[in-house]
């Protein structure tokens, strides 16, 4: 995350000394820090943001019935590097999806994520990325990631960060190739919506 | 007024209709925001989770097709704002207006707007706040609308009534109006003739009308054959009312014949039984006398031949009075005087007139003591059980026995008279009670009496309400029982007629003479008065003066006073207060004397006597005796009234006989002349004289104060009449009738009147 309104530069006016520009430097970097610090306490991080929505999009997607009633734990289960650390416990900790508790699973593979409903890889496995997917092709779980171009190659959810704001694309085709039925509010507030 | 009680009535439902659609309207506003702030809210829903204000944006920008919305908002869930919309595009920053808590949705007026807020909820979860604010127009333009039809309407339909009414008005309500004045015209003045007049148009009005007039027409017709009914029914009333006087005049004519032969008949009776019975009692009488007085002077032959003359009268007086007797009952004249006695004081008397005969015939009388009372003439009860008696006597031989039995079964009381004579034979037990039939007429028997006796017995005991019969066998006796009506509850014993008498008691001579103090003005009427009061025994002071009449009464305390009124010097009246102011005069009775008749007010003063000059010296007298008491004065005239001379010389002869002095006069006339100049002591009064008889005198004698005092007896052959006893019975001491024996009474009666006569008073003092 960028601090605000900061470029970096700062303009020489007038006389200067030599002390003076490093004390401005000094109060500057410290303001930024405070801001920033400040800032962290009084917004969510953007992780915290991501979990949340991937809480949130449970609520807009169907699942096929077969997937869905195999145990009593809906689960969102984390592929690679897991970059949320401690968010899930504060964000969805004790929440329930369709009735069901919510779970939170990190997967070491792809196999792994047949029992998940909401996978979310992390931009570490963008290499084997093709590969996942095919394994998860035939499972019907809602794959989310943050890794660039991710509905492009075949992804169904991607995270976008514009504006400083959380907001995601969807691959409507990808999604509904493994069964899945995504809900107009959803894609309502979708910055982007690809078929194919 | 009609039109305005219902234009009002139009006006309150118009503005109750309005009201409610008013009401109603803001409701579904409020619903109709209410879902649209839902369809927001849920369709805002992943806008606020995915934090897309644009989004929110766009959903709230579907409330453009609402133009009464001026703004909506969507807030967070933690009360932030999100999203806002405004039809002309405006931002405004408002915060999200407090909700009350636990409330979904709230909803209020505000500024001429409407204001819904929701709460958003998904899944359970609130997720933020949508906020809706409309205007009113359309509601307002809606009930503008409404009242405007409203008003419309309202003013058509008023005219419309208007209209009805008026035609209404002009169709029913004028010909019913007219009709009811007709009717109020016709109940006024009764006039039937009258018509109401038809409208005309072929309604139920005109009908109405037309039925009204038939009526109408019904009426005057009953009206008309009423007034002929009436009209002939008074003609026959009248000719009836015609028809009953001349029955009436015709009846009353019959009546009046009938009461004349009636009247004619009780007339004859009325003299028959003087005319008979007076020589008939002069017979009586002197046979009497000259049986008492000569039976020593007369020779046997002579005494037998006096013996016949008396039972040969007295057998034509019994067949006289039967024959009266028998006479009046069949023409309904007898008169009863019916009242409640005992028989034990009946029976005695009768018994003691038959006891004499009774015992010459050695035949025993046999009766109890008789508790039983009857309801009955007690002069014919005598008469009837007299009759029974002297029959049983006279048909029972010598040392027989008679006996008299009372018995009542409540209602009757019988009496029966049982005999052990010959008896009757039973052919004769009817017959003996006709008239002139005697048992055994063709036998030779006693034939004594009348043969009258049961006939007029029968009779009376009907006439009473009881019954006669007989029982006998012959040789054994006979039983006559009779019935009468037993005694009512109230005994009231009525005294025969006799008056008590007023005792006049002799003053105590041994005072001397009583002292009498005369006052008067006038020296003539001095001497008068003392001249009458010293001939009667008593010592008389006169005075000449009111004044000094006190002063000497205080002195001498006379006995009595006369006082004369008119006097000059002071009024009679002011002397008679002095009198009885002044305590020691105040008892002293006082007689007024005076040529004015002022009685009132000498009684309201206190005087004891009122006597008008010329004052009658009896009557003087009179008053005198009546307040002092009688002086020592023989108190033996009579004076006797009969036209019959005989009469008068055998009355006067007895009362001689016994030493009174008697004066005889034969005419009432007579009577009032001489009792105005001589003061009597009692009157003797025959009842039946010519001129003046018996009743018109004792009238006079009314009339005369004086003579008031004096005791009147009358001896009399008349049968009195139930208003004529009652005359005799206020007016006179005592009645005795010619055809009984009357001497004896008569004498005792005097002597309880005025006194002995002054031979038996040899004894005492003279």
């Amino acid at each position: 995350m960028r601090p605000h309104g900061s470029s970096g530069i700062y303009r020489c006016t007038g006389h200067h000394r030599g002390s003076w520009p490093h004390f401005v430097v000094l109060a500057t970097l410290s303001a930024f820090i405070l801001t920033s610090i400040l800032h962290a306490q009084s917004s969510p991080t953007e992780y915290q943001v991501k979990a949340a929505y991937l809480y949130n999009f449970a609520k807009f997607v169907e699942w096929p019935p077969q997937v869905m009633s195999s145990d009593s734990s809906f689960n969102i289960c984390v592929l690679g590097r897991d970059p949320f650390d401690s968010t899930f416990q504060t964000t969805i900790a004790g929440e329930s999806i369709k009735g069901r508790n919510v779970l939170v699973k990190r997967i070491p593979r792809a196999q792994d994520g047949a029992g998940c409903q909401i996978l979310f890889i992390s931009s570490s496995e963008e290499a084997r990325l093709k590969d996942i997917l095919d394994v998860l092709d035939k499972m019907s779980v809602l794959t989310v990631s943050d890794m660039p171009q991710f509905t492009r190659r075949g992804g169904m959810i991607q995270f976008v960060t514009e504006a400083n704001r959380v907001r995601f694309e969807v691959n409507l085709t990808n999604a509904e190739r493994t069964g899945l039925t995504l809900s107009s509010q959803l894609l309502k507030v979708a910055i982007g919506v690809r078929r194919g | 007024m009609n039109i305005l009680v219902s234009g009002a009535a139009l006006v309150i439902a118009c503005a109750a209709f309005v009201t409610y659609d008013w009401i109603t309207s803001r409701e579904a506003m409020v619903h109709n925001l209410s879902i649209q702030a839902q369809i927001t809210g849920s369709n805002s829903v992943s806008a606020l989770l995915f934090n897309d204000p644009q989004s929110a944006e766009n959903t709230l920008s579907a409330l453009k097709a609402a133009p009464n919305i001026v703004s909506a908002r969507i807030y967070t869930a933690e009360g932030l704002a999100f999203a806002s919309y405004s039809p002309d595009g405006s931002r405004e920053a408002l915060p999200l207006p407090a909700l009350p808590l636990g409330q979904l949705e709230h909803h209020w007026f505000q500024d001429g707007h409407l204001v819904v807020a929701r709460k958003i909820v998904f899944e359970g979860k609130p997720t933020g706040t949508v906020y809706i604010r409309s205007d009113l127009q359309e509601i307002s333009h809606r009930l503008k609308r409404y009242a405007a039809i409203a008003a419309i309407v309202l003013a058509a339909s008023l005219i419309a009534a208007l209209l009805v009414a008026s035609i209404f008005q002009r169709a029913v309500a004028e010909p019913i109006v007219h009709l009811a004045e007709i009717t109020r015209i016709v109940s006024r003045d009764k006039n039937y003739s009258l018509r109401a007049s038809p409208t005309g148009n072929r309604d139920e009005p005109d009908i109405l009308i037309h039925a009204f007039n038939d009526m109408l027409g019904q009426i005057q017709q009953r009206e008309d054959a009423l007034r002929d009914a009436h009209r002939e029914l008074e003609q026959r009333v009248e000719a009836r009312t015609a028809q009953l006087a001349t029955a009436n005049k015709e009846l009353e004519q019959q009546n009046r014949e009938v009461e004349r032969a009636t009247q004619l008949k009780s007339h004859f009776l009325a003299s028959m039984s003087h005319e008979l019975r007076t020589p008939l009692n002069a017979i009586i009488g002197f046979s009497d006398l000259l049986a008492e007085k000569t039976t020593d002077h007369l020779t046997d032959k002579q005494n037998r031949f006096i013996g016949h003359v008396r039972n040969g009268a007295r057998h034509l007086l019994q067949l006289i009075n039967d024959i009266l007797d028998l006479s009046k009952i069949e023409s309904g004249l007898l008169e009863l005087r019916r009242e409640t006695f005992g028989l034990s004081e009946a029976m005695p008397e009768v018994l003691s007139v038959i006891r004499p005969l009774a015992i010459a015939k050695k035949i025993r009388i046999e009766h109890a003591e008789e508790t039983f009372s009857v309801y009955a003439d007690r002069v014919r009860f005598k008469q009837i059980l007299y009759n029974l008696l002297s029959n049983a006597l006279k048909f029972t031989p010598e040392g027989g026995k008679v006996r008299v039995e009372g018995s009542s079964n409540g209602s009757l009381v019988s009496i029966a008279v049982s005999d052990s004579g010959i008896g009757i034979r039973s052919e004769d037990q009817q017959l003996i009670f006709e008239e002139f039939r005697q048992a055994g007429e063709s036998t030779k028997g006693v034939k004594e009496g009348t043969g009258l006796g049961l006939a007029i017995t029968k009779r009376l005991v009907e006439r009473q309400g009881g019954t006669i019969r007989v029982m006998s066998e012959l040789g054994k006796g006979s039983c006559f029982s009779f019935t009468l009506p037993a005694g009512r509850a109230a005994l009231e014993v009525q005294p025969e007629p006799v008056l008590s008498e007023v005792s006049i008691e002799d003053p105590d001579l041994s005072e001397g003479k009583p002292l009498v103090l005369v006052v008067d003005d006038e020296p003539s009427a001095r001497e008068l008065l003392a001249s009458y009061l010293e001939g009667a025994g008593y010592a008389v002071t006169t005075v000449t003066s009111g004044a000094e009449a006190v002063e000497r009464a205080r002195q001498l305390d006379p006995a009595a006073i006369t006082l004369d009124i008119l006097m000059p010097g002071g009024s009679g009246f002011g002397t008679l207060a002095e009198f009885k102011k002044t305590v020691e005069t105040a008892h002293i009775p006082i007689i007024v004397v005076s040529v004015v008749d002022q009685k009132e007010t000498a009684f309201t003063l206190g005087a004891a006597e009122y006597l008008v000059k010329p004052v009658q010296k009896s009557a003087l007298l009179n008053a005198l005796r009546k307040h002092l008491g009688a002086v020592s004065r023989t108190a033996n005239h009579i004076l006797v009234v009969d036209d019959d001379p005989i009469t008068l010389d055998v009355v006067s002869d007895t009362l001689r006989s016994v030493g009174y002095t008697p004066h005889t006069v034969s005419s009432g006339k007579e009577a009032l002349e001489f009792l105005s100049k001589v003061d009597v002591d009692a009157i003797l009064l025959d009842l039946i004289m010519p001129e003046m008889d018996g009743f018109e005198v004792l009238c006079a004698i009314k009339d005369i104060p004086e003579l008031c005092e004096v005791p009147v007896f009358v001896l009399t052959a008349k049968d009195l009449t139930e208003r004529e006893s009652r005359i005799l019975k206020r007016g006179t001491r005592a009645l005795f009738r010619k055809d009984t024996s009357w001497k004896n009474d008569l004498l005792a009666q005097l002597a309880k009147a005025v006194g002995k006569p002054p031979l038996a008073k040899t004894a005492g003092q003279s």
